[in-house]
């Protein structure tokens, strides 16, 4: 009991903290807490993209806003799993509800389209790495 | 000691906290509101700890406190992994490349650049001390300048709400210092840092109260209701 004091004590802080700002914008679903793991745990790519496809329809149902960024995030996800295809019709639809975010997400629809089709899937690097993954083969998980 | 008594103990000290920190020192906004950006660019976070997962476990803290202002955040994973497949893996870097060009890259306003000051759990006897701190600086795109900065520090201690005397402190402290959770205080953080009034910037386009909610009341200490207040008096810069 002693022991979680401390941790009972973030926990009261942090609610009265949330309490101090205002109700949400946006409908985020846990997509920090999800990109924090993804960082922690980066061999697992799947929990990462099904967080974010989570994310992603919850907004979509809920009808709160789907936060900035989460349509792109999932299409670049998307991509690095060798889903061109799909990633482009995130990127189209983060670029189509944020004015803001034309540039990068025409950059990323023509890295997406030159890849589409016959190109292997990217040698992913950095944390979400290790997903040089063939599909059938096992792969070592922590 | 009961457990509601701990609570309540717990809740006091809370709002004791939220009342410090919702009071904040003024700033001049003019280079901000002159600059009026809409989207802002949060490029991968520069270490100076010896923590080496701070930077990308504070990057993640970032987009939901900034998007909640009111602006545009550019994916700051892919903004990341981006830069990395640009050869610009190292922070240090990024942080030293030309704003301009970088923001042009994506098409942002704005630049956030933040350091990682401090980020240590320290043992002390029967103590353990979990402290974060981080600088904050705000760039213009298109000149460069810096519009906005911060500094927040956050620290809890093992030691502050116990209950049970010298053992429980030493098991309290053994616990923080095993596992220390960062996480928590990164966001009180960003959350002090981007509060406003306060030294937090005004709304960005997509809150109600964009551009209604400067120049600020002096004594405002919550934070601006949904519906846009006008200005209750004109602040003599």
């Amino acid at each position: 009991m002693n022991a979680r004091a401390p941790l009972l004590a973030a926990a009261v802080a942090a609610a009265t903290l949330a309490a101090c700002a205002p109700p949400t914008m946006y409908a985020w679903n846990n997509y920090d807490q999800a990109m924090y793991r993804h960082y922690k745990n980066p061999q697992d790519r799947e929990a990462w993209v099904a967080a974010l496809k989570t994310a992603v329809l919850e907004s979509e149902q809920e009808g709160r806003r789907t936060p900035p960024g989460l349509y792109a995030e999932y299409g670049y996800a998307l991509y690095e799993e060798g889903k061109a295809k799909d990633s482009i019709v995130y990127f189209e639809k983060e670029k189509a509800k944020w004015p803001e975010s034309r540039v990068l997400m025409e950059t990323m629809i023509r890295n997406a389209n030159r890849r589409d089709g016959n190109v292997p899937p990217p040698a992913a690097k950095g944390p979400a790495g290790s997903l040089e993954k063939k599909p059938g083969s096992t792969e070592k998980k922590r | 000691m009961t457990r509601s008594h701990i609570v309540r103990l717990l809740t006091s000290a809370a709002l004791a906290l939220i009342a410090t920190g919702c009071v904040a020192p003024r700033k001049d906004y003019a280079a901000f509101i002159a600059a009026n950006p809409k989207s802002i660019l949060a490029i991968p976070v520069l270490n100076n700890t010896v923590n080496v997962d701070a930077p990308d476990y504070f990057l993640s803290t970032l987009p939901v406190p900034l998007a909640e202002r009111g602006y545009y955040v550019f994916p700051v994973n892919l903004v990341k992994r981006l830069l990395e497949d640009e050869g610009l893996a190292d922070a240090g870097l990024v942080h030293r490349a030309d704003p301009a060009k970088l923001a042009a890259l994506f098409g942002a306003d704005a630049l956030l650049y933040v350091t990682i000051q401090k980020w240590e759990a320290k043992w002390i006897l029967i103590q353990t001390n979990v402290t974060v701190e981080f600088d904050y600086v705000l760039k213009d795109a298109k000149t460069g300048t810096v519009i906005w900065k911060d500094h927040e520090t956050m620290e809890y201690s093992s030691n502050s709400n116990n209950s049970g005397g010298l053992i429980g402190a030493i098991v309290s402290a053994a616990v923080a210092k095993a596992a220390p959770d960062y996480m928590p205080l990164a966001r009180r953080a960003n959350a002090q840092a981007l509060a406003y009034p306060g030294p937090g910037f005004p709304a960005g386009p997509y809150r109600p109260e964009y551009q209604l909610d400067y120049p600020k009341a002096e004594t405002q200490q919550q934070p601006p209701p949904a519906q846009p207040m006008p200005p209750q008096r004109a602040e003599a810069r």
